[in-house]
């Protein structure tokens, strides 16, 4: 498992090369890939590349290899719910080593005046609540980790 | 001129601070700005003469805040308050204390303020004047009656619980035979909701437009309209385009809704600017609310009257009379307002946040941004989603959307999402291409918001940028000709 850069929940193994003219060469999966002289507004933070191309704007995250090999060996037997949006929590419905149904309501959270019900995403079991009423917490962070009981 | 005020305090933030602030100083004043901590990088307190901080629980709260902001303005110096929209724009008591500590309140008065912010004051003073509104009846004035008087409103009308809100227990009926039937359903929401089984009913208007009228009024009673804006393309029942002319008046609808609106602000003692809203459809149009203040949407007017608008409200607050008179104003051409927000529309409109870390606002003929932010600027959930607004001009309505079309297309802001890929993508349907966008059309078709798939050639061009631009990959292939060179050295 090499580099890869994750666009839209997928991910793309890339890979640079020196070119003769001093520049890079991007490579993706045997072929040499470019832009065709199309107009690419790219800023950098982190590992997010956020870019502009035709009037549409997309993240890109490099991912690192051996975070790679980390995550997926995370994934398996645990399942997470994440902040789909930056906001704060209002309710706390479960604690730490409840079963939950998928679909169950964790916890309610609050952005700019609206609230949204954070559901379980499978059955499980409540390993850890991450959060309290009145936290805040920006997008994606993790809310509630599951321990999902083998089938 | 000879003002009486030589200084004018803006109560309020973002973009309308910003644009406040341009024409207070293009009239020779002096602008001041109040801020929270969170805002002291912000454009309005960059471009403004004098910056003053002030506290709240929330930053919000400091915004709200009005002893705390009326002693900024007599600490500053200023001899008149500005509130922009929102905040405290519509809150009577603070034009009162503007005008208790010697400041002069740019809006109307006090009173007016409060006659006409109250949805029901308001619809009484303009029913007495025998303008329209939504026909309706209200069970509690007489029940026995309620059924006979809600079949009189006409079909279909709306049934809905009289302490409801949030579209709980309500229900279209659209035949007399229907009516008992959903009566008693209505009710026993009502009960089960909000503990209040009495109902309401009142005209539905089927894919209702919003319709609003500019008006200007000064204090030696003369009172102008400046035309229609309309506000249908909305979601979540919050505007995000506007245009004027509205396409979906005839002339002489055009008329009487114009006519209706300077009414309603002749009777209610108007003065000032503000904002007369309507619903229309089906031929017909009924009065909703006023607003007592500037709105977002007034730059669609000032485009196609060549007028100032935050101009004539510091005029008029000075006490000047009105420049023209109705038969002056000739609108000319056709204008879109789209609100840069801070969103995905993809995933429902939720907010988003982030950093500004490129920002490239398009510019060009019939093209204007009121902006707010300026790269490296964070965008936090602590207020209104607002960011920009991009206003396009064209002679016609199609040179506009052209326009519009690629000036959102330009239009680069990166580090935080933002809905300009969407209102891209807006301007190209079908729908609004032809000016037939309703107000529930966003929310009755969420897949409108969908971001399209990308082509090959596309997702081609965005991983060889973002590869390029990444450090790690850079450093990888950088490792390779001095390994390279090292294993030619070594044979050699």
């Amino acid at each position: 498992m090499g580099h890869a850069l994750l666009l839209g929940g997928q991910l793309h193994e890339v890979w640079l090369s020196r070119s003769e003219g001093g520049g890079y060469d991007v490579h993706l999966g045997g072929k040499v890939i470019g832009d065709h002289g199309r107009a690419v507004a790219v800023a950098v933070s982190g590992d997010d590349v956020h870019l502009h191309l035709d009037g549409e704007t997309h993240v890109i995250c490099f991912v690192d290899a051996l975070e790679r090999h980390a995550a997926a060996a995370s994934e398996e037997g645990g399942a997470v719910a994440r902040a789909p949006m930056p906001g704060n929590v209002i309710a706390v419905s479960v604690a730490a080593g409840d079963a939950v149904r998928r679909g169950q309501p964790l916890l309610v959270i609050e952005s700019m005046k609206m609230e949204t019900t954070i559901t379980a995403p499978c059955d499980g079991r409540v390993q850890d609540v991450h959060v309290t009423v009145g936290r805040t917490f920006e997008r994606d962070a993790v809310l509630v980790t599951l321990e999902v009981e083998a089938a | 001129m000879d003002w009486p005020f030589r200084s004018v305090l803006v109560a309020n933030r973002g973009e309308i601070a910003v644009r406040i602030v341009r024409t207070v100083q293009r009239l020779g004043l002096r602008a001041v700005v109040v801020h929270h901590e969170i805002d002291a990088g912000s454009l309005a307190v960059a471009r403004a003469d004098e910056a003053i901080e002030i506290e709240g629980a929330t930053p919000v709260a400091a915004y709200l805040d009005a002893a705390q902001i009326v002693a900024a303005a007599v600490t500053a110096g200023a001899g008149a308050v500005h509130p922009g929209y929102g905040f405290l724009s519509e809150n009577a008591a603070f034009a009162r204390a503007c005008a208790d500590a010697g400041l002069v309140f740019i809006g109307p008065a006090p009173d007016v303020i409060e006659r006409m912010g109250n949805k029901i004051t308001a619809r009484g003073i303009v029913a007495a004047g025998g303008f329209p509104v939504a026909p309706s009846a209200i069970e509690s004035d007489d029940p026995s009656t309620f059924a006979a008087r809600a079949g009189r409103i006409g079909f279909p009308l709306l049934l809905k619980p009289a302490s409801g809100g949030g579209g709980k227990g309500m229900h279209v009926v659209r035949e007399a035979s229907l009516l008992p039937a959903a009566t008693l359903r209505a009710r026993s929401e009502g009960q089960r909701y909000f503990g209040d089984g009495s109902l309401y009913a009142e005209r539905f208007v089927e894919n209702p437009r919003h319709i609003e009228v500019q008006v200007l009024g000064d204090h030696h009673g003369n009172l102008v309209h400046l035309f229609e804006r309309e506000c249908s393309v909305q979601r979540r029942f919050q505007k995000i385009v506007e245009e004027t002319p509205s396409p979906a008046l005839g002339a002489e609808l055009r008329n009487d809704i114009c006519a209706a609106a300077a009414g309603i602000a002749r009777r209610a003692g108007y003065t000032n600017a503000g904002t007369v809203e309507f619903i229309q459809g089906g031929g017909e149009f009924f009065f909703l609310e006023m607003n007592t203040r500037l709105q977002v949407e007034h730059p669609v007017t000032e485009e196609l009257l060549g007028i100032d608008l935050v101009e004539q409200q510091l005029r008029i607050a000075a006490g000047e009379r009105l420049a023209f008179a109705q038969a002056d104003l000739q609108p000319r051409g056709h204008a879109f307002e789209f609100r840069i927000c801070a969103e995905d529309p993809a995933r429902g409109y939720l907010p988003t946040t982030g950093r500004v870390l490129a920002l490239q606002e398009p510019s060009g003929a019939g093209v204007r941004v009121d902006s707010g932010i300026a790269a490296g600027q964070t965008v936090t959930a602590a207020f209104d989603p607002l960011l920009a607004k991009l206003v396009v001009s064209g002679e016609t309505r199609i040179e506009a959307i052209a326009r519009a079309r690629q000036a959102l297309h330009d239009y680069v802001l990166l580090g935080c999402k933002t809905n300009i890929g969407f209102l891209h993508r807006l301007t190209s349907h079908p729908a609004f291409v032809a000016g037939e966008i309703h107000t529930g059309f966003l929310d009755a078709d969420p897949d409108v918001a969908g971001e399209p798939p990308l082509d090959e050639p596309s997702l081609n061009a965005l991983l060889a940028a973002a590869a390029r631009a990444s450090r790690p990959l850079r450093d990888a292939a950088d490792a390779v000709p001095s390994l390279h060179a090292a294993i030619g050295a070594w044979h050699n």
